[in-house]
């Protein structure tokens, strides 16, 4: 069996993400295991103290984790954090990266989960002594504990990168459970008053970091989504070969074999179009944008569709948290609204700006009538 | 003497809309979980007004409407944003008692169910037996004049609030599956009986396992004949599959899914594309109507006690299936926002995350009471043959 399912980013990564997630699903989240164990130091460079990884590598780990249905905030801390922070000056880049590299500040994100970093929920407005910054971000990854926040905002019609105390942020408005398990929280910022030097990063710098954040995060989300279907798929056939009703396993009822056939065809659909994007990525293809909106849209469909199924072949152990093919199926659909939902990378697809190229391509001649 | 339905449609109107409290009515019109107290206090307003349990008859404490009139009813308690009736008591043991049970069993359950006092659960499935529920193990052996119960059942709604539990049980190994099997009814707070909650993916509590070690039960608690019980438990069953609130209560769902739909896309307008769901809207608002038809249909049949067939699985399965898209949308609406403040901690609930928490729940509709792959088995076997 599992010949049919093999890793995506295969390696000691994944091997030791894997065997944490398999050791800690059944605990709950002490401390801060994703600065403890290094995973902050992958995409940082080597010359200010990490490993120099690529994308490939924190796949390893998003895959690692999701294939046992552990939540940890790893896009959001191991690549939104650091490629925003190189959107600041080469001094100021190296020393907090230095810092999030040996674990001994909590950056995160504050962004909803739901946007990408590319989107402005605060505003912010230049004083004399500093900034002002206003805005509501809901539904902020706070799973593990921050000493600083990351703040993309507004200032003036500039893109811009604040890092910002999360002392001075204050405390959130509320907590919540989201739906895949983690804790979740609701920000508030009025007229939050910050120092110059609180502005990390603003321009074409900051506007190509928070794209930057924007595509990885995409990316890796898409890694999870595809991680969790295998072990969906998994669990569900051995469910189906194992549980037995009218004298016989369910497997030998057809209608479940097709039922888990479509999700296995589902999947390798959805693995191709991953592996694609990540193609895209290493080669900056200038469409990336767009392929990874399409994934999003077309994994979000799948994902959706096999959880469903899932749930349904389990029966009432479908429905109930104590099984892992059910955590799995609210991953799936809880990661379908991380970083932009369907609905909305959708309009983006169909807004005419998206078909320009397209336009042009069909048109040998080049001529606009 | 021809009933005056028009009439009887504005008396139920005018008695709704000032009798159903109006927190209550907020529960149900947020489409938030309806929990043991709203179905108590709602059942017990009906009850005081001699509408306690409309579809039973008259000589039961019922109402004797005939079928259109039960129609409206939930038409009109849906529209009106009232809880459905506790279907339990009222539409799956009440009306059993009343075909199977003997006299002094009508007379010591059934006013306690009209009255809301007891509150009933289902103890059909268990941990090996699910859609095949013939299988069953639980054992009930007589011991003097009590049933002495062991075994496990599962997936126990509302087992945790209730005060009875109707459940089968095996009286004898010695006969084929579907024979040997009985109906008891059990006080739950016998000594022996143990509740453990399973934690669900909607994060409400509705669903238990219930264990029996010893449990003794008095020998009259047996409904039918022992050994019978299949046939009360498919009796049941088939009241159980073709509920006339299930496609009122839709039509409740599809204005409310509709509006959601409306608030959301007018919240992110252009940012967000909701053709694809104003489509799948219209899609859900051809199958009510169908629906109401098929409903229509049955229910002509049953008045004129015509075999139902399939019907009643035809039923269920077009409304878990409509149930489904329409929560399908609704999670599409609202889920950005929402998925990620699923339960409050800390703070105010998300009131759009109860759709989402609705959409988890609805995953159950072609699960519970029968799995829509076993109802298309029975629709297959009539018309190409087991
Ligand atoms: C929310 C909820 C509430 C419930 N409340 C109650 C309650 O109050 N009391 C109670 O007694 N029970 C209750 N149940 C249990 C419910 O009746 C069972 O879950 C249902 O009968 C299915 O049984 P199972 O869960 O064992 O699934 P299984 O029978 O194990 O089925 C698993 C999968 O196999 C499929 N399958 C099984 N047999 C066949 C076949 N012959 N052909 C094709 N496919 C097949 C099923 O359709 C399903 O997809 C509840 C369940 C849920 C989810």
């Amino acid at each position: 069996m599992s010949t049919s399912f093999p890793s995506l980013f295969p390696g000691m990564l994944l091997d030791a993400a894997s065997r944490y997630a398999e050791d800690h699903i059944a605990v709950q989240i002490q401390g801060d295991p994703v600065r403890e164990l290094g995973w902050t130091a992958t995409l940082v460079p080597e010359e200010a103290g990490g490993v120099g990884g690529n994308l490939g590598d924190l796949a390893s780990i998003v895959e690692g984790l999701a294939a046992h249905g552990l939540q940890l905030p790893v896009v959001e801390t191991c690549a939104v954090v650091p490629l925003l922070l190189q959107a600041a000056g080469a001094e100021t880049a190296r020393r907090w990266l230095e810092a999030v590299a040996e674990g001994s500040v909590q950056i995160a994100p504050l962004t909803a989960l739901s946007a990408t970093p590319d989107v402005d929920a605060v505003t912010a407005r230049h004083l004399d002594i500093g900034y002002e910054l206003s805005g509501a971000v809901q539904g902020v990854d706070a799973t593990l504990p921050a000493t600083h926040y990351l703040v993309p905002a507004q200032v003036d019609g500039d893109d811009a990168i604040f890092l910002i105390d999360a002392e001075r942020v204050g405390a959130p408005r509320a907590r919540y459970r989201t739906m895949e398990g983690r804790l979740g929280a609701d920000f508030a910022l009025a007229q939050l008053a910050v120092p110059e030097s609180a502005c990390i990063a603003r321009g074409a710098s900051a506007h190509d970091a928070r794209a930057k954040a924007t595509d990885a995060a995409l990316l890796l989300t898409a890694v999870d989504t595809v991680a969790a279907l295998a072990t969906l798929i998994r669990q569900t056939v051995t469910h189906l070969k194992e549980r037995r009703q009218f004298g016989v396993a369910l497997s030998s009822f057809q209608v479940l074999r097709h039922r888990v056939a479509d999700m296995y065809v589902k999947y390798l659909g959805a693995k191709g179009l991953v592996i694609h994007c990540f193609h895209e990525h290493e080669q900056a293809a200038p469409d990336l944008r767009r392929t990874l909106r399409l994934a999003k849209v077309s994994l979000a469909e799948s994902a959706r569709a096999c959880a469903e199924s899932a749930i349904q072949m389990h029966g009432g152990m479908g429905v109930s948290e104590e099984v892992l093919a059910t955590r799995m199926a609210q991953r799936l659909i809880a990661s379908e609204f991380r970083y932009g939902d369907r609905l909305l990378h959708v309009a983006r697809l169909l807004a005419p700006q998206a078909c320009a190229p397209q336009v042009s391509l069909s048109n040998q001649t080049g001529s606009v009538r | 003497m021809s009933i005056d339905y028009a009439g009887f449609r504005r008396e139920l109107e005018s008695f709704v809309r000032s009798a159903c409290p109006p927190e209550i009515r907020a529960v149900v019109a947020a489409g938030q979980k309806i929990t043991k107290r709203e179905y108590q206090a709602w059942q017990q307003i009906l009850n005081a007004r001699g509408w306690g349990a409309p579809s039973w008859p008259r000589e039961a404490g019922g109402t004797g409407w005939d079928i259109r009139q039960r129609l409206i009813f939930e038409e009109v308690m849906a529209e009106n944003d009232c809880p459905p009736l506790y279907h339990h008591g009222l539409g799956h043991i009440g009306p059993v008692i009343i075909r199977f049970g003997t006299p002094e069993q009508k007379a010591r359950f059934l006013p306690r169910i009209l009255d809301g006092s007891d509150w009933w659960c289902q103890g059909y499935s268990e941990p090996g037996s699910g859609s095949d529920l013939a299988s069953l193990s639980t054992t009930a052996r007589l011991d003097g004049d009590e049933w002495v119960v062991n075994g496990q059942k599962i997936w126990t709604s509302h087992a945790h609030e209730a005060s009875m539990i109707y459940m089968l049980v095996r009286t004898s190994k010695e006969t084929k599956k579907q024979e040997g099997i009985s109906l008891l009814l059990v006080p739950m707070d016998t000594p022996g009986i143990t509740v453990r909650p399973i934690k669900t993916i909607d994060g409400w509590h509705h669903l238990n396992e219930v264990f029996f070690d010893e449990v003794r039960v008095r020998a009259d608690n047996l409904v039918g004949e022992v050994g019978k019980g299949w046939t009360c438990a498919k009796f049941l069953l088939e009241r159980e599959r073709l509920p006339p609130a299930n496609v009122a209560r839709l039509e409740l769902m599809r204005r409310q899914v509709t509006q959601l739909v409306e608030g959301a896309s007018r919240a992110t307008a252009g940012l967000r594309d909701f053709s694809g769901l104003h489509h799948k809207l219209l899609m859900c608002e051809a199958d009510v109507k169908g629906a109401r038809v098929m409903m229509a249909q049955a229910t002509d049949d049953l008045i004129h006690q015509r075999p139902l067939g399939v019907q009643p699985s035809v039923i269920k399965m077009t409304c878990a299936d409509v149930a489904q898209r329409l929560t399908t949308i609704a999670l599409d609406a609202v889920g950005p926002d929402a998925a990620h403040r699923f339960l409050a901690e800390v703070g105010d609930d998300v009131p759009d995350a109860t759709w989402i928490q609705n959409y988890m729940f609805t995953r159950a509709r072609t699960i519970a009471g029968g799995t829509s792959e076993v109802q298309r088995n029975v629709v297959a076997n009539e018309l190409l043959g087991a």
